[in-house]
């Protein structure tokens, strides 16, 4: 079946089977790699990408389910040669190790982030409880994430 | 040039990483690729008989793989026993017996479904209680794969005539890796020539183990590494053997074969850190001056040998602690069980004795009724102090700086001191662990290992370092630019990192035993000083500036290129026979002080806080460190209070992230990390040393101590779940608990 | 990979309803559980029922009577986080939040919670188990620290949800609908024991689907809270849990309603425990009390003997918060 839907702000026709992953029309129909499988069940988050700006599971999201929809993905938060004050802080406070984990990580902390303000540690932490890091200890992504939201904080005041 | 060593320079891998555009083994493809998969065993041991094909199943386009198809049917590590696929027997469950390729990934599972194994169960063995007693033998008469023996002064006899003698039996649990991105790898055949990408620590470990399969030479193998999700050691040994499977389906079918595994089938078949018992008796002074100690180590090795003799070793050079004492026996031995071979995790064996000789430290605390801490400065050791295989410790001894940093900035001693903490229905405990981590092969290993290194001088100011060293998530490409961006005396953006391809880089050793920076650093440092030297010649010579001098060399292939052997320290010797010398060139030390908060209705455990103090030498990159100790540090929780691996019949009953529970964002507690650097005199970067399985020590002992504060219960046994907290607690309420 | 289905999305309930009705469909709500199961072989289908188009099925609102009207495809997270959920039944706002992961919060919906297959490694594992047809309850004898310790009869499963013993506490009525009619069926009919059905853990018949749930408006002086005890702090199942609604007046206890998660089938009331309660005044005394009542005739197997403890710990803290002032109705 075909079914459009937006992904990263493009408009996308996709052929898929109706019981396709979302997440292998990501990574295969559509080629964006940067969303990893990581157990296919729901339960490390590698795979989280924004559906309609709420962070979900990609593994156990049927393709067909998102026509109409908008999707989100790490590719969609900024480049390598431009990244996000939210991608640039994970990395240089640590938050990035073997980096499997990471697209996920940040999807769920750009939501997190899109609600504007600071959160605290443990706000971090709870919208966190779903990307499972088996390298940093989260301390660090923690950090990054706060200090992102400190970053995008000052901003807003610079640019209001 | 400012240096850069000891700077949190951005991490060089961060950005692709960040943005989702680096490459693991799963985001790769070739034309013409098929997917691959495994067929194993249903049953813990075994007579193959054979394996049946469906008639009814359309067969074409699948390419199936049998030990029939194998050159030489061995995995080449330290013996040769483990077959690439079963042939005659299964010796464990999920043991690999077939292959199966093909275009379509639904097809493919449909295939595997219609291979069935002819297997004839035999009976097995599937703890170590019944490996010892060997009812059944499954390997040699006693099932026993190795032993060690280590003495030191009187060894066992020092016991006699000790003050206060103290006996304690210590278990662990196996513990799964549980890296984020499961084994993979993407292999194809160029002619004779055969080609593996994928997820791995040791390129040189690969290559081998296709060397002796297919009996190619050292140029018909091509080894490289892809974006690696987490190894954690996991990816040392195992990676051999993925590659092997994706190779024989690429020669047979013709075509590039990805086999990746579902996480499932990772952990129901790949190592895990081996489950262990520790029985130890020790003597010593009234006021705690510890004399004599004896310990049995018996580690399951599982069913094939694998790394199971060298992890033994480390964990038996490790189960005195870091302590001074005057007599030592350790016996230790390494028996085969019917569940898949337990091989290398972070820490290799160490950290299941120092749990043990760290709860063993506060029984005898709480035998003399002196403070945990108190006894352990007592006989932490010291510089000048020798170790059980009679080392003596000449420099680089932080332990006691460690235990003080840690417990000052925990503020350890008025916690303690206060008593548990009971507010309501929780209550609060600290608990303190000393441990130590030797860095570098053992004994003679990196003698033998040789391990080389090149840096190239390039063009347009550049340099690259080629070195079979992975970076797996640790840094080392950034710490190694680092290091030879000081070394070269250029900017660290003027360094680049050949990917590991055994075609390209030379044979550093593996990404193991927290080597990669001290030793494998320390000759990237050597070349790359002695480039900066030829530059510096050069320029006077000519007389010419550096980078005109830099730019000459650079375009004279016999001297653009240094590559460098190990050198081992002068002086440093070990007896293989005796199992005496000098085991590591140096080690790390550490402290941790963990708080917990205990539900005493429900036995829920929360770390609330963590301090650890390590002494890595010199930290050539502070926050990757940090990065290090907190990663290890974590695991160490999640081995200590969550991570239980259930089986039954030899098979995994918990092989999902669902029920194999790993620690959350929730579940950390706040770290607070300290690093202590007592320079090693020959570490690179100023005096690094080893870091990356020192954490892994010392956080289950401390955790089992600071619950043992909250709520008196002594627990002795890996991991501490709510359903142990309340065996124990029932236990103690009947009398029936441990002194 | 998953193995081949049809796939429907219809646009009515109608529909979907006759869709359902043919022998091998499943309906698709989050998806979180059926895309595992199917994938594993936990069951099998023909053809898979997308929901995701049924506008009636979803939202959160009050009724005329002052109760709460869910829809089965409510999210956990559109619960957790609903201003009405959470003032006025903070039982069901904590069991939808303790039920997952925040992504998977985002996903599964509060049907799918409440109908979702049990967790027992042996069900889900590769096991003929009686529960998918097999002969014998291979956790009976084999590891079951995680099993039942209440209601097991040829199968130890214990019930998954964290949802559903909140909705059985506060008395909620289940809507159910097929092709041929809808349906009410109180929460607490809506599981069923081993004993009288081993292949399913809920009274629907083929083709029935849960629509809706119907929550009464909260008693007067109710407290309510859901306690759940597990090993890591996010995404575990339940080792025991409790779904408590207490109302007190007068400083007496005039009606409670206790309901344990994950040491039962099915969610289990504890009818002993709340008559202890009544009459008397909700305090240490009577938390205790309660407690001790709460696991009686708990039948517990060689490895979870701890759930008994567990249970008595678990209900006695939830009822002592419950008794502090500070705890919102």
């Amino acid at each position: 079946m075909r079914i459009v839907l937006t992904v990263n702000g493009a408009v996308r026709e996709v052929d898929v089977a109706p019981v396709a992953r979302l997440l292998d029309v990501i990574r295969e129909t559509l080629g964006l790699t940067g969303t990893k499988e990581g157990c296919g069940e729901g339960e490390c988050g590698a795979c989280t990408v924004l559906l309609d700006g709420t962070p979900v599971n990609s593994c156990l999201v049927a393709a067909a389910q998102c026509a109409g929809r908008s999707v989100v993905t790490v590719e969609g938060l900024g480049s390598a040669e431009r990244l996000s004050a939210l991608q640039e802080e994970l990395v240089s406070h640590g938050g990035a190790q073997c980096g499997i984990c990471t697209p996920g990580v940040l999807v769920s902390a750009a939501a997190l982030l899109s609600r504007g303000g600071v959160p605290t540690d443990a706000e971090v932490r709870e919208a966190l409880a779903g990307n499972i890091c088996r390298c940093t200890g989260y301390q660090k992504i923690v950090d990054g994430v706060r200090a992102a939201a400190v970053r995008n904080a000052a901003a807003a005041r610079g640019a209001s | 040039m400012a240096p850069v060593v000891g700077q949190a320079v951005p991490r060089v891998d961060g950005p692709a990483k960040a943005s989702g555009s680096a490459r693991y083994v799963d985001d790769l493809t070739r034309p013409g690729m098929l997917f691959g998969a495994t067929l194993r065993s249903p049953v813990p041991r075994g007579r193959l008989l054979g394996v049946d094909r469906d008639p009814s199943f359309d067969w074409s386009g699948v390419t199936v793989v049998t030990a029939a198809d194998v050159p030489v049917n061995v995995v080449a590590t330290i013996e040769r026993d483990q077959p690439v696929l079963a042939a005659g027997e299964v010796r464990h469950v999920a043991e690999p017996i077939a292959l199966v390729a093909c275009e379509d990934r639904l097809r493919l599972e449909r295939a595997l479904a219609h291979l069935t194994p002819r297997i004839e169960p035999l009976p097995a063995v599937l703890t170590i209680g019944e490996a010892l007693e060997a009812r059944t033998a499954i390997h040699g008469a006693d099932n026993v794969m190795k032993r060690y023996a280590i003495t030191k002064g009187r060894g066992r006899d020092g016991l006699t005539g000790c003050e206060v003698v103290v006996t304690g039996r210590y278990e662990t649990g196996a513990q799964e890796h549980v890296y984020i991105e499961p084994q993979g790898m993407l292999a194809w055949w160029e002619g004779d020539d055969a080609h593996v990408v994928g997820s791995l620590q040791c390129p040189y470990y690969v290559q081998k183990g296709i060397k002796t399969v297919f009996g190619l030479a050292d140029d018909g193998v091509d080894v490289t590494q892809a974006t690696t999700g987490g190894g954690f050691g996991g990816k040392e040994e195992y990676p051999t053997v993925v590659a092997l499977h994706a190779l024989l389906l690429a020669r047979k079918s013709g075509r590039p074969v990805k086999l990746v595994y579902g996480r499932k089938e990772d952990v129901e078949a790949t190592t895990k850190r081996h489950p262990s018992v520790v029985e130890i008796t020790t003597g010593c002074d009234r006021d705690g001056t510890f004399r004599a100690f004896a310990a049995r180590v018996v580690f399951d090795g599982g069913a094939y040998v694998t790394l199971t003799p060298v992890v033994l070793s480390r964990g038996a050079l490790h189960a005195t602690g870091p302590y001074r004492w005057d007599d030592v026996s350790v016996e230790a031995l390494a028996v085969a069980t019917n569940t898949p071979p337990n091989g290398a995790f972070r820490g290799f064996g160490a950290p299941q004795t120092q749990w043990a000789v760290e709860r063993h430290v506060d029984r005898i605390a709480r035998t003399l009724d002196l403070d945990p801490l108190d006894l352990r400065l007592r006989n932490l050791l010291r510089s000048g102090d020798t170790t059980a295989t009679g080392q003596l410790l000449a420099e680089s001894v932080g332990a006691q700086r460690c235990a003080d940093e840690a417990t000052w900035a925990s503020g350890y001693r008025n916690r303690r001191g206060a008593g548990p903490v009971v507010a309501g229905r929780t209550a609060r405990g600290v608990g303190v662990a000393c441990f130590w981590h030797g860095a570098g092969f053992t004994g003679s290993g990196e003698r033998y290992l040789k391990g080389r290194v090149a840096v190239d001088l390039l063009p347009g100011g550049q340099a690259r370092i080629r070195t079979a060293s992975t970076d797996i998530g640790q840094g080392t490409e950034t710490v190694f630019r680092q290091i030879a961006a000081d070394a070269l005396g250029v900017p660290m953006a003027s360094v680049d990192f050949a990917i590991p391809s055994t075609r390209v880089v030379p044979d550093s050793g593996p990404t193991v035993a927290s080597r990669t920076v001290m030793v494998v650093g320390s000759i990237v440092e050597a070349a790359a000083r002695e480039l900066a030297e030829r530059v510096g010649r050069e320029a006077e010579r000519s007389g010419s500036t550096r980078a005109e001098a830099h730019e000459r060399l650079a375009g004279t292939p016999a001297l653009a290129t240094c590559e460098k052997q190990y050198e081992p320290p002068p002086g440093l010797a070990w007896d293989d026979a005796t199992y005496t010398g000098d085991a590591y060139p140096v080690f790390g030390w550490g402290c941790d002080v963990a708080e917990v908060e205990v539900d005493l209705d429900t036995f829920e455990t929360k770390v609330t806080g963590f301090w650890t103090a390590v002494d890595v030498g010199r930290a050539i990159h502070p926050v990757l460190c940090a990065g290090q100790v907190e990663g290890g540090t974590l695991q160490a929780i999640g081995w200590a209070l969550t991570e239980k691996l259930v089986t039954r019949g030899g098979k995994v009953l918990n092989p999902r992230m669902t029920d194999y529970i790993v620690p959350t964002s929730l579940d950390a507690p706040p770290f607070t990390t300290l690093l202590v650097e007592e320079p090693y005199s020959r570490g690179p970067g100023g005096g690094a040393k080893g870091v990356g399985e020192l954490p892994m020590d010392g956080g289950a002992p401390a955790i089992a101590a600071a619950v043992e504060h909250a709520t008196s219960l002594v627990l002795d046994r890996l991991p501490l779940l709510p359903e142990d907290l309340f065996e124990a607690s029932g236990a103690a309420r009947s009398g029936g608990g441990p002194a | 990979m998953l193995p081949s289905f049809s796939y429907a999305r219809p646009r009515t309930l109608k529909d979907a309803l006759t869709r359902l009705s043919a022998s091998g469909a499943h309906p698709h709500a989050g998806g979180t559980d059926l895309l595992g199961c199917l994938r594993d072989g936990v069951f099998d289908a023909r053809e898979v029922v997308s929901l995701s188009d049924l506008a009636e099925l979803r939202g959160i609102a009050r009724t005329k009577d002052g109760g709460l009207r869910i829809g089965a495809l409510a999210t956990l997270a559109e619960l957790a986080r609903h201003p009405d959920v959470v003032s006025r039944y903070p039982v069901l706002a904590q069991g939808a939040a303790a039920a997952a992961s925040p992504q998977l919060r985002n996903q599964g919906t509060v049907g799918g919670n409440v109908c979702q297959r049990p967790r027992c490694w042996y069900f889900r594992g590769d096991f003929l188990c009686a529960r998918k047809g097999g002969e014998l309850c291979y956790a009976e004898n084999g590891e079951n620290e995680y099993h039942a310790i209440f209601g097991g009869s040829g199968c130890h499963i214990v019930h998954p949800s964290d949802t559903a013993p909140a909705l059985v506490a506060l008395g909620a009525t289940a809507v159910v609908a097929s092709a041929k009619g809808s349906r009410r069926v109180p929460m607490e009919k809506l599981f069923v024991l081993p004993a009288v059905d081993i292949h399913h853990e809920t009274v629907l018949a083929p083709g029935e689907l849960v629509t809706e749930i119907l929550v009464p408006p909260p008693p007067p002086g109710a407290r309510s809270l859901y306690r759940k005890v597990r090993s890591r702090a996010a995404w575990d199942f339940a080792l025991a849990g409790v779904a408590a609604v207490v109302s007190v007046a007068d400083g007496k206890v005039t009606n409670a309603r206790l309901v344990l998660s994950g040491v039962a089938p099915v969610p289990w009331r504890v009818p002993g425990a709340e008559r202890a309660l009544a009459g008397k005044p909700l305090d240490a005394a009577s938390a205790a009390v309660a407690a001790r009542a709460a696991v009686e005739g708990a039948a517990p197997l060689a490895g979870n003997g701890y759930k008994v403890d567990l249970v008595r710990g678990v209900v006695e803290e939830a009822l002592t918060v419950l008794a502090t002032p500070a705890t919102p109705a």
